[in-house]
């Protein structure tokens, strides 16, 4: 008797454990990233870049999430795996290592966030390199998520320029990549050089859809 | 004005391939890098039947993509997300027609004479000397039209570098590029729009083609096949562009093979080819960087500072002492990583950006080596690399260096980067910090150079290839990547590669 009892106690705690760190996560509208990855990402990514301060646009409203789901999509198995491992870290390990304050040991995506930050800046300080390494790891590509923005570019007066692109001798020569020889774009040269730029220089009118 | 093709080499490309196929050659080249693209068009200039195959896939400027990680999904390896184990570091190698020349700032720098007299004394190498090497540089520099950087595209950033280094007294000057045309776009690492940088897919790859070489791209060598001590072809396969699906086979038949896939899979190469060319164990051994240090300086003008050239200005005081400083500029996500804070702190010194400058160090990293490992599937290698701490006193006296420039410069905070540092530095005084003892776990080190992983050794039981680049252990085999230096070549390695290069086409013609 005493042992179903155990069992029973055991598969409790294990469904316990299973809700607390698998289940209930919204769902995601997201391709790429399942609903517990999109969770945390959209977290990580408002306490990395809150609304307000010097640049206005969140995490969020800049599109993190989204710019992450293309990303993960577009990398080879083996990165997209070591990036879901992270996720997946970074989300969990805080029911074991709390955030400060009460009710700091929940989920990443569950914290307030203040208690995200301090989670997170724990990491970013923390004397241990491995830990400060997988913490660059999140922030590389929560960064690169928010400079993907054009709005934050253009704030921070870093968009791409727009640049006349000359057809020189190799432009008659590759096709663009999944076309035959036949689908070269150019025939002509137009060799002439393109005017140097300057800090003024215009904005690409198009970049957050390039290439052209 | 068109331009014909007509009557000599050609370029082949993923969409034309129907079904397995072999080719037939004097020579062919594995590799369109720096090294690969000088040797197959030398080669082909000279009369050669070459064969050049290249695993990526030629990558024109309407395909470029700006945004900076996205742009590494389809151009580097591993989607730009390569690390070495051990001491962690990312590195970067390119997957294209071009190899890096594609996605490089395009500094030629040559390096001293004390760095050839200390691979001639060490390494047991014959004519190896900076004397011996000019001819090959001058010629290499000739066909780039290889220049200093022009005053037009220099920028903020690269003139405040120039300012600071003038008002220490320290030597500086712009660097030579092979560049004609340069709009100070800052953005070489995503390709260039402007089609100045005479990357290797515009320039020597074009010009073997236009000698007669044939240029197949998106195949992927696997296999060196060999006959007794002689390689007499490669084996290999067919890749779809960025995803790396496998498919046709392809085999050729050659009379002399040279690798210049880059000093990581060149030696994974010769591993996966039963351990070839390894009589001296050191296939993969000695792997060598140039770690780097970056500081940004944040000033009180704004420095516009997507505007000029990449990497326009450098200094070679310190070289003697270990390293090099240069200006840096990537696109600015990527800048952007290691400024510190948290939320509204760290979104304050992002709109710093806007005057700020980065500079960055290149430590010759001498003590510090790794190694080069096959996987067990696949051609990707696992890399291990511990920095040694002989090498972070160097690192310090960079850092430090590179902070007095940025002083003299006028810069009012420096952000170092660096843990158990200060995060904001704002004059003399606070440098105190690098003259006391530091760890190499302050440093979040990263390197795109990298070398010799197939050292050249007059010693057959040292090294893997003669200074001409000639397997001690296998006829009719040749490497010309970067792999064959025996050490550090202290300053950025393209341009020493490719003379390097230069010198072995002569000596592959005449095998
Ligand atoms: C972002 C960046 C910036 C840099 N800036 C500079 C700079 O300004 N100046 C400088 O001197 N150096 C710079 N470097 C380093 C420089 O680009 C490299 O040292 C140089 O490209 C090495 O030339 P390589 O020919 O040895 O190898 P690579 O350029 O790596 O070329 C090797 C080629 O072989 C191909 N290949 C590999 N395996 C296979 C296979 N199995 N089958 C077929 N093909 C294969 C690869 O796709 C690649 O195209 C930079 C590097 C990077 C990544
Ligand atoms: S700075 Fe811009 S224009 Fe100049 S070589 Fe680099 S990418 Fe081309």
């Amino acid at each position: 008797m005493s042992g179903w009892l155990a069992c029973a106690a055991l598969v409790a705690v294990a469904v316990w454990v299973l809700r607390r760190v698998l289940a209930g996560y919204p769902a995601s509208s997201l391709g790429t990233l399942a609903p517990r990855e999109a969770a945390f990402v959209a977290a990580a990514s408002e306490a990395m870049f809150p609304p307000g301060g010097e640049i206005p646009e969140s995490g969020i409203e800049a599109g993190i999430p989204q710019y992450i789901d293309g990303y993960l999509a577009a990398v080879p198995p083996r990165q997209r795996l070591l990036m879901r491992s992270l996720f997946f870290l970074m989300e969990h390990v805080t029911l074991f290592f709390g955030a400060p304050g009460r009710g700091g040991r929940r989920r990443f995506s569950a914290l307030s966030q203040t208690q995200r930050q301090a989670a997170l800046e724990g990491w970013r300080t923390s004397p241990s390199n491995a830990r400060r390494t997988v913490f660059m790891a999140l922030r590389s590509l929560l960064t690169m998520g928010y400079f993907g923005c054009p709005a934050v570019l253009q704030r921070l007066e870093l968009s791409p320029m727009d640049i006349p692109t000359p057809v020189i001798e190799a432009d008659l020569l590759y096709p663009p990549v999944g076309r035959a020889r036949d689908g070269v774009l150019h025939t002509e040269l137009a060799p002439d050089p393109a005017p140097v730029l300057g800090a003024d220089a215009p904005v690409h009118p198009d970049f957050r859809t390039a290439p052209r | 004005m068109s331009v014909s093709w007509e009557g000599e080499g050609e370029v082949r490309v993923f969409a034309e391939y129907q079904r397995d196929f072999s080719e037939e050659a004097d020579v062919a080249v594995v590799g369109s890098g720096p090294a690969g693209a000088v040797v197959a068009y030398e080669l082909a200039a000279a009369g050669k039947k070459v064969v050049l195959l290249e695993e990526g896939p030629p990558v024109v400027p309407e395909e470029f993509v700006l945004d900076g990680s996205l742009s590494m999904t389809r151009l580097m390896r591993e989607a730009g997300l390569r690390t070495t184990s051990g001491t962690i570091m990312p590195t970067m190698q390119a997957i294209c027609l071009g190899g890096g020349s594609l996605v490089n700032s395009a500094m030629c720098v040559r390096p001293m004479d004390f760095v050839f007299d200390d691979w001639c004394t060490n390494y047991e190498l014959e004519a190896t000397s900076l004397a011996d090497l000019t001819p090959h540089f001058d010629a290499v520099a000739e066909f780039l039209g290889i220049a200093p950087t022009p005053e037009e595209v220099w920028g903020p950033r690269n003139e405040l570098f120039a300012r600071g280094c003038e008002a220490l007294g320290y030597s500086s000057e712009p660097v030579e590029r092979n560049v004609r045309g340069c709009v100070g776009s800052g953005e070489c690492f995503t390709g260039c729009r402007a089609r100045a940088k005479r990357s290797m897919d515009v320039s020597y790859v074009p010009a073997a083609i236009r000698a007669g070489a044939r240029v197949l791209t998106s195949v992927q060598v696997q296999r060196i096949r060999t006959e007794g001590r002689r390689a007499v072809g490669l084996e290999g396969q067919v890749v779809e562009p960025f995803t790396g699906k496998p498919g046709h086979r392809v085999r050729v038949d050659a009379r002399q093979v040279v690798l210049a896939a880059g000093c990581m899979a060149t030696p994974v190469l010769l591993q996966k080819s039963g351990n070839l060319a390894n009589g001296s164990g050191q296939v993969g051994e000695n792997l060598q960087f140039h770690p780097g240090v970056a500081v940004m300086g944040i000033f009180s003008e704004p420095t516009h500072p997507r505007f000029g050239a990449t990497q326009g200005y450098q200094s070679l005081q310190f070289l003697r002492d270990g390293f090099k400083m240069e200006v840096l500029w990537a696109p600015p996500g990527v800048t952007a990583v290691r400024l510190p804070g948290m939320g509204l702190d760290f979104k304050r010194h992002i709109a710093s950006m806007t005057h700020a400058a980065v500079w960055d160090a290149i430590v010759s990293g001498k003590h510090s080596k790794g190694r080069v490992r096959a996987r067990w599937r696949g051609l990707d290698p696992s890399l291990s690399y511990r920095f040694d701490s002989r090498d972070v006193p160097i690192l310090q006296h960079a850092a430090l260096e590179l902070c007095k420039v940025f002083l003299a410069a006028g810069a009012h905070t420096l952000v170092p980067g660096l843990h158990g540092v200060a995060e904001e530095l704002h004059g003399e005084e606070d440098l105190e910090v690098f003259r006391g003892e530091m760890k190499a776990g302050q440093f979040p080190l990263a390197s795109t150079h990298a070398f010799c992983t197939t050292r050249m050794h007059g010693d057959p039981r040292r090294g893997v290839v003669d200074p001409l680049g000639r397997c001690h252990d296998v006829d009719g085999l040749w490497i010309v990547d970067t792999g064959i230096f025996p050490r550090s070549s202290a300053v950025n390695p393209m341009f020493t590669a490719m003379a390097l290069s230069h010198r072995a086409a002569g000596a592959v013609a005449a095998a």
